[in-house]
Formats: C-alpha cells, sequence, structure tokens
C-alpha cells in the first residue's frame, strides 16, 4: 500500500489538473485541490522549520563552530515568525507593519542584493576557465565569446563596425537555434516524464518503494 | 465541453500519451529494446562519490529551487541513485532543499534508500537539511555547506534560476568534482561554464531512466524519441507551407 496509495493519488490529482486544463471554466475538484495544496505547503513549511530548529539547536547546545550564527538564524527566525503573527492578528497597528517592513528591507534584502552582485564576480572567474582553448570547441567558445563582447560594448564598434552585426548573428540566430532545439527536447522530455510520475512509473520520489 | 483553442492541445496530449504507452508496452513484451546513448554526465556521477570516498569528504546535492515539476522529479530520480552510492560507498551526503514541500519527500526518500542498502544509521536529521524559501538565502547556505566541509562533490539536478552561478562557482572553489543538470535555458550556459559536467534539457529527464535501465522507464524514452521526431516534421512542413504562405498547420495549434 506504500506503493498504491500514493501513485492513485498522484494519479487522481494529475486527472483532475487535465480536465481542468480543457474544460471551460473553472472545474470545482480542482479549486478544491488549490485549497489543499495552500493548506499542505503550510503544513510543510512548519515540518521544514522544525529541522532547521534541531539542526541548528544543536549546532548551539553543543557549541560547535560557528554556533553564533546557527543561535543568530533562530533569533531571527522567532522574531520575523512573531512580527509577522502579529503584524497579521492586529492589522490596525502600525508599528508592526512598520517593523515587519524594515526587517524585511534592512536585514533580508541587503544580503539578498549581496548575494545577487556576487554573481558578476562569478561570471568573470567561470568564464575565465571556460574560455580557454583546449580544444576545438572550447576555442569556437572563445571566439564566438570574444565576438559577442565587442558587438556589445561600444569600443567594439569602433574597431570595427561589423561586430555588432557579427554579434546579434550570433546570438539571434546561432545561439536561438540551438536554445530552440534545447527547448523542444526539454518541453518533450518534461511532457513524458510528467505522465511517468502520473502512471507511476517514476518512482525515485516515493523513497524505495 | 472543451475549451476553445484547446481542442488541438488536447489531441496533442492524447497522441503523446498513446505514442508513450504503446512503446512502454512493446518494452514490457521485450519486442522493443531501447538503447541509450552514454550520458557521460551521468556516469560521472558515481566517479564523484568515489572520489568523495577516497578524500573522505562529503557529496552535495540539490534538487534545484522548484516544487514539484517533472525537472524536481527527475532530480530526485538521481538523489536516489545518489543516496545508493552513498550508502556503499559510506560516502557522507548532504541535500539541501529550498522548497518546503520538497522537503519531507526528499527526507523520507533518503532515509528509505539508506534502509533498503541495509545501512539506516548513515541517515541523520541534518542529512536533508531545508535551508530557505528566499532565493538568495537559500544560496549562501549551500555555498556554507559547501565551503564549511569541502565537499569533494556537488551534483545539482533540477530548476535553477540566477544561483546556478553562485553554487557552481563555489564548489569549484572548493574543488568539488560537479555535475549539473538542468532545463532551464538561461543557466545551462552557467553550469556549462563551471562543471565538470552539465546534463543539457531533455539529458535530465532522461536521468532516471538511464541510471534504473528500467524497461518500463525506458520504453517512455523511447516513445519520447519518436515524439521529438514527429514534431521536427511538423515544424519543417509548417515552416515550409508557411512560407509559401499556407499557414494551415500554424492556425491549427490554436483551434
Amino acid at each position: 500500500m506504500r506503493k498504491e496509495i500514493p501513485i492513485a493519488l498522484s494519479f487522481l490529482a494529475g486527472i483532475i489538473m487535465l480536465i481542468d486544463s480543457f474544460t471551460p471554466g473553472n472545474f470545482a475538484p480542482r479549486v478544491e485541490l488549490s485549497k489543499w495544496l495552500i493548506i499542505m505547503s503550510a503544513f510543510m513549511v512548519g515540518i521544514a522549520s522544525v529541522n532547521l530548529v534541531r539542526i541548528h539547536g544543536a549546532n548551539v547546545i553543543s557549541r560547535r563552530k560557528g554556533w553564533f550564527n546557527s543561535f543568530s538564524l533562530l533569533v531571527m527566525l522567532v522574531a520575523f515568525t512573531y512580527v509577522g503573527v502579529m503584524k497579521y492578528s492586529y492589522p490596525e497597528v502600525e508599528t508592526w507593519k512598520v517593523l515587519f517592513q524594515n526587517f524585511y528591507d534592512y536585514i533580508m534584502s541587503p544580503p539578498a542584493a549581496v548575494m545577487y552582485a556576487i554573481i558578476a564576480f562569478y561570471v568573470s572567474s567561470a568564464s575565465y576557465r571556460a574560455f580557454k582553448a583546449r580544444s576545438v570547441e572550447a576555442t569556437v567558445l572563445l571566439v564566438a565569446a570574444v565576438v559577442v563582447m565587442l558587438g556589445k560594448a561600444p569600443v567594439g564598434e569602433l574597431i570595427w563596425s561589423k561586430f555588432p552585426v557579427i554579434s546579434s548573428w550570433l546570438l539571434n540566430v546561432a545561439n536561438t537555434t540551438g536554445q530552440r532545439g534545447i527547448m523542444i527536447g526539454a518541453a518533450i522530455g518534461g511532457f513524458v516524464t510528467s505522465l511517468r510520475v502520473l502512471l507511476g512509473l517514476e518512482r525515485g520520489h516515493l523513497g524505495g518503494v | 465541453m472543451i475549451k476553445e483553442g484547446t481542442r488541438t492541445l488536447l489531441a496533442i496530449v492524447l497522441l503523446f500519451a498513446g505514442v508513450s504507452y504503446y512503446f512502454i508496452t512493446q518494452t514490457l513484451k521485450g519486442k522493443i529494446k531501447p538503447y541509450l546513448r552514454r550520458i557521460a554526465g551521468l556516469d560521472a556521477i558515481e566517479e564523484a562519490v568515489g572520489r568523495a570516498t577516497e578524500m573522505g569528504r562529503p557529496i552535495h546535492f540539490s534538487p534545484g529551487m522548484d516544487g514539484f515539476c517533472a525537472e524536481t522529479f527527475a532530480g530526485l530520480s538521481v538523489l536516489e541513485y545518489v543516496t545508493e552510492l552513498s550508502a556503499r560507498y559510506n560516502t557522507d551526503l548532504i541535500v539541501s532543499i529550498r522548497v518546503a514541500t520538497v522537503f519531507p519527500v526528499a527526507q523520507e526518500m533518503v532515509r528509505q534508500a539508506y534502509l533498503t542498502a541495509g545501512k539506516p544509521d548513515m541517515f541523520k536529521e541534518d542529512t536533508v537539511r531545508y535551508l530557505s524559501g528566499e532565493q538568495f538565502a537559500y544560496a549562501a547556505g549551500a555555498m556554507g555547506i559547501l565551503h564549511r566541509y569541502q565537499c569533494a562533490g556537488n551534483i545539482m539536478m533540477g530548476v535553477f534560476y540566477a544561483e546556478s552561478m553562485l553554487l557552481s562557482e563555489s564548489g569549484a572553489q572548493v574543488g568539488a568534482m560537479q555535475v549539473a543538470g538542468t532545463a532551464s535555458l538561461a543557466q545551462i550556459a552557467f553550469f556549462v561554464a563551471a562543471c565538470d559536467y552539465t546534463l543539457i534539457g531533455e539529458e535530465l529527464y532522461v536521468a532516471g531512466a538511464y541510471l534504473s535501465q528500467d524497461p518500463q522507464r525506458l520504453g517512455s524514452i523511447a516513445g519520447q524519441e519518436y515524439l521529438k521526431m514527429f514534431v521536427m516534421a511538423y515544424l519543417v512542413l509548417g515552416s515550409i507551407l508557411a512560407t509559401g504562405g499556407v499557414n494551415f498547420l500554424q492556425d491549427l495549434l490554436s483551434k
């Protein structure tokens, strides 16, 4: 039964979503399923948070290396949850709204922006490794990358007026052709994988059953 | 009864399902023996785990940034295989999760895989870790794991966004052998640049069938190839007809 019940539920849910996609209006079971999904997702966040608390709680209790980071995470987890609950429980109190927004604007957003900005440096270091002309393919990649860079940078046009034209061709024709091929293959692959999940042939996620 | 503009789509869905079903049944009867070409990225996973064993360092696995979609399911199939290898080689595995709904499923499948391999003790509370639902907070957490544990292998299979570069470059910095797989078009180039092996697009979807060599799954892959030929033929014919001013095949898709 560990195998049959999840497969039957997956099949049923998948068929409901399919019927909804092809019938006019809102298919009532699909609307109901969407509500279940929201409720179950909320429970899953709870389960995931317990995992977070157990791992970081153990770090703090055992005073493992870097335990203070775990402690900070737990404090913020509790503080953010408390402020969030208060904000929705007492919508008329301005303080909770301001505090919640400040938490987001001044604690969460700046590190996220930093992480995003780091990507620029990481792209440079990855490109440096990838663009070494070690093989014919890597050389083609290197030449194409240089031409595209020169075509996009203002100095490229000053060096040779054809750089932007060749760059655009590489991006719009050569690159798009490859991407469309990948896209079509991936779309069919995604469809067949979904079908395998619906039919219970893809069982890896059911955990060794 | 059928929503306007979706009739052709429904016919295509039924055709695809029928073809897949046909090939699955034919494979099960032994009338078709599908052959899957060698996929270097999937073969390299065992090498990555073996290398981690020799170095005495763990393997990091990420099933991507999205909830339950085809890519995540494909990623979880690879996770099942990686867990089996981890049990066989006695190598620690760390699975980092971004989506809360994926967490209990991944946790349970890793626990079961260790149990099936006869090594339930290898599953620990922190083997599967939920890091954060926030994209860059998750990335920071996974980067921290790669650096702190000096992971010898970094396997990323599923949907990825801008954090792909952060994860793969962090893996490269600690000298991890990296295998990535995604159908997210914008991220493929990043993975190709930063990882040792990359599964591109549909290669990720065949991972489960390739690794398990399960005839049912292999049959559906054979069907998938014929569907691809059908789509290619449709595209070529549609392009020729459209060039000649006949838009029948193009219009058919919106019926």
